[in-house]
């Protein structure tokens, strides 16, 4: 036979459930890993330079255009545009706007991981990354940028498809069509004006 | 009495425009051969669209405009050169538009403007994932720009013409600096190109050193030369100058924009050994002066902000991006946001005016130019001392511009004609933007950017801002390149035939 303490325990424990499980997300959020609701737009850090100026931020995009390496460190661009989930190169849409992104101070040996880097024919590697934020770093001369100190690489980068254009190709060829006619004419032309002469 | 131009007139007039298109033709060549490399195909039909259309366009004018036995006159020069551009952007914008990464055509046509002009605003989206073909258009177009697509046509497609000199000097250049207008352009292009292998290389060598691949090295190297030289401040990334993070490629970027906003007169003086010219022209004391002046604005404003508290930084942030605005480049070293959040009101002023001066008369740059500001300063001066003189006294002044210029009333009323030409557009396009409710300080420094040819922009100048102020840009950017006279003779030209007189009457004759 239960005791009143063993029945008041064993209907108060399903309410504990869902408490715990709060909690432990809660902890997860605070100190564990990043996750990609963590993260921080470039443009809004570039909005706030100066609320996020010092803070350890997470960001998330595509390696853009090249690694340029320093000794042990190297830099790398991050965007995280509209564009660095689909670019106008895989048929993206246009939003009014270039690209966002950010310089980022990073451990040569973390970009190893970077195959491709994003640019006319391919899509770059998408990254996250976690490190301080800097609206003026005075170890680079005031640059705005990023010191990460975790890289992650989430997806490889891969080459575009182009489809090929028809349409422009036709219009070549008709144009070219027309160079030649307007050119017969032109010899034409001549040829009566050096008659007349 | 005003005249009406003739059938005539307007026939010569499109036939020049016809071999200004044929020369934007050629130049596609240069990307098509990018792109061939590259193995970029679509944009290499992008290119032979562009250039077929040129090529076919140049053909009617051959065949329908040709007036035999005619040759340009000064109108004629004058409105060859003003619409010369306009239908020159029209076609140079075929490329831009067909890559995709344009929203509308006004969109590319306003890259192509800039790019011309050397203004360096982009409407261009998602810059980060542009073709090397399309890459090189635009780099190329503003460094051929800067010497002035009638001088390209000049070069190659008027020789043996009288008419030559009249739309050169339309094109702003007043400057001849050898006895042929021909063989000055192509002295124009010779200087050009020479500082093209240098300045590349010495940029590619700074590349190299910070850790840039060497081939993507090279073809950055030469972009950001010709952004540079061009005084036009383009660059293949979108964070143009701060991509790169290097002291190294910012000193030799500036040293480049600093000498291509000088005088094409003052760079062929010295390449004859009269190396003095450079102590004793007066745009060089004029650029000296106002430098030093924005500077000491400039160190005020970061004292007040704390933001950039280093010498580094004041160079690197400040100095950089102030030097880059009065020679307008429009190279920069920070985010566009930074000028109105992290200068502060003086600071952004100081670049603001320096802007507003701009380079020098006869370069790559625009602005009210050193020369102007040389005059007027010195008119004044001359009147100030006419003031305190004895009556009887005659109190003359003059400028050193490779020669002695003596300062007369014609002169100095010319001069101020042209400057508040410049104030003019800068306020229209300050309080468009005001009443689009932009913030005043953005407003202004944007449209003084336009104006002046600079290209640094606070954050207005993007592809979601009103077509009518991108239209007034265009506007600006093209008025202010062609520094007036030759857009007045377009607008005469235009009225002419509305209100003129005479229908067989000819503008002036220009028989040879």
């Amino acid at each position: 036979m239960a005791t009143r303490r063993e029945k008041g325990l064993r209907q108060g424990l399903p309410a504990l459930v869902p408490l715990c499980a709060l909690l432990i997300a809660l902890a997860g959020v605070l100190v564990g890993p990043a996750r990609a609701d963590d993260t921080v737009q470039v443009s809004q850090l570039v909005k706030d330079m100066r609320k996020y100026d010092g803070k350890v931020v997470t960001i998330h995009g595509e390696a853009i255009g090249d690694v340029m390496v320093r000794g042990t460190y190297a830099w790398i661009t991050v965007n995280d545009d509209r564009y660095s989930k689909k670019s106008i190169e895989e048929s993206g849409e246009l939003i009014g706007m270039s690209n966002s992104g950010i310089g980022v101070w990073v451990l040569e040996r973390d970009t190893r991981d970077i195959k491709i880097y994003g640019g006319y024919k391919n899509k770059g590697a998408e990254v996250r990354l976690t490190g301080v934020f800097n609206r003026a770093c005075h170890e680079h001369g005031g640059d705005t940028d990023i010191h990460a100190t975790s890289l992650e690489v989430l997806k490889p980068g891969y080459p575009f498809s182009h489809p090929f254009p028809y349409d422009k190709l036709l219009t070549v060829v008709l144009l070219t069509c027309a160079i030649g006619l307007l050119w017969y004419w032109r010899g034409i032309k001549s040829k009566r004006y050096a008659k007349q002469e | 009495m005003i005249l009406r131009p003739t059938r005539d007139d307007l026939k010569l007039i499109a036939w020049g425009i016809g071999r200004v298109i044929l020369g934007i033709g050629l130049i596609m060549l240069v990307p098509l051969a990018v792109a061939v490399v590259s193995t970029e195909w679509i944009t290499v039909l992008d290119f032979l669209v562009g250039i077929t259309a040129c090529v076919t366009f140049w053909l009617i004018m051959e065949n329908t405009c040709r007036v035999r036995g005619r040759d340009l006159t000064w109108s004629h020069g004058l409105v060859v050169a003003s619409a010369g551009w306009l239908v020159a952007m029209l076609f140079g914008a075929i490329p831009h538009f067909l890559s995709g990464h344009f929203k509308a055509y006004l969109d590319a046509c306003f890259d192509l403007m800039s790019g011309y002009t050397t203004t360096g605003l982009i409407m261009i989206q998602d810059l980060d994932h542009v073709s090397h073909g399309l890459n090189m258009w635009r780099h190329l177009l503003t460094y051929a720009g800067g010497q002035g697509i009638i001088v390209i046509a000049l070069t190659f497609l008027f020789a043996g013409t009288a008419g030559a000199f009249k739309i050169y000097v339309s094109e702003g250049k007043e400057e001849q600096l050898l006895p042929n207008v021909v063989r000055t352009a192509r002295a124009i292009w010779m200087i050009s190109l020479t500082y093209l292998v240098v300045g590349s290389t010495l940029i590619y060598i700074s590349l190299l050193w910070e850790g840039m691949p060497a081939g993507r090295g090279l073809l950055h190297s030469v972009w950001l030369f010709m952004g540079a030289w061009s005084t036009g401040g383009f660059a293949p990334q979108n964070l143009n100058l701060l991509y790169y993070h290097s002291l190294f490629v910012e000193l030799a970027t500036m040293l480049i924009f600093i000498i291509g906003s000088f005088n094409f007169a003052l760079h062929y003086a010295v390449w004859t050994r009269r190396r003095t010219e450079i102590w004793k022209n007066i745009e060089i004391r004029s650029f000296t002066i106002t430098s030093m002046i924005a500077t000491f604005m400039l160190a005020i404003g970061f004292s007040k902000m704390e933001v950039y508290t280093t010498l580094t930084e004041f160079f690197r942030k400040g100095y950089y991006n102030l030097i880059s605005g009065h020679t307008t480049t429009g190279n920069s070293t920070i985010f566009s946001t930074s000028f109105y959040k992290e200068f502060g009101f003086i600071a952004m002023w100081a670049i603001t005016l320096a802007m507003a001066i701009g380079a020098s008369a006869c370069s790559t740059g625009g602005g009210f130019k050193g020369l102007r500001m040389g005059i007027v300063t010195k008119s004044l001066w001359g009147d100030i001392k006419t003031l305190v003189s004895p009556e009887s006294a005659v109190v003359r002044e003059k400028v050193h511009h490779v020669r002695d210029i003596w300062l007369d009333d014609a002169l100095v009323k010319g001069t101020m004609l042209v400057m508040l030409s410049y104030v003019f557009i800068y306020a229209v396009g300050g309080l468009l933007g005001v009443i689009y409710g932009y913030q005043p300080s953005v407003a202004f420094f944007d449209a003084a950017s336009a104006g002046s040819n600079t290209g640094l922009s606070a954050g207005l100048t993007t592809p979601l801002m009103p077509a009518l102020l991108k239209v007034w840009y265009i506007i600006e950017m093209w008025a202010g390149r062609l520094e007036f006279m030759s857009v007045f003779a377009l607008f005469g030209m235009s009225a002419a035939m509305i209100i003129g007189r005479g229908k067989k009457t000819r503008l002036l004759k220009g028989r040879r």
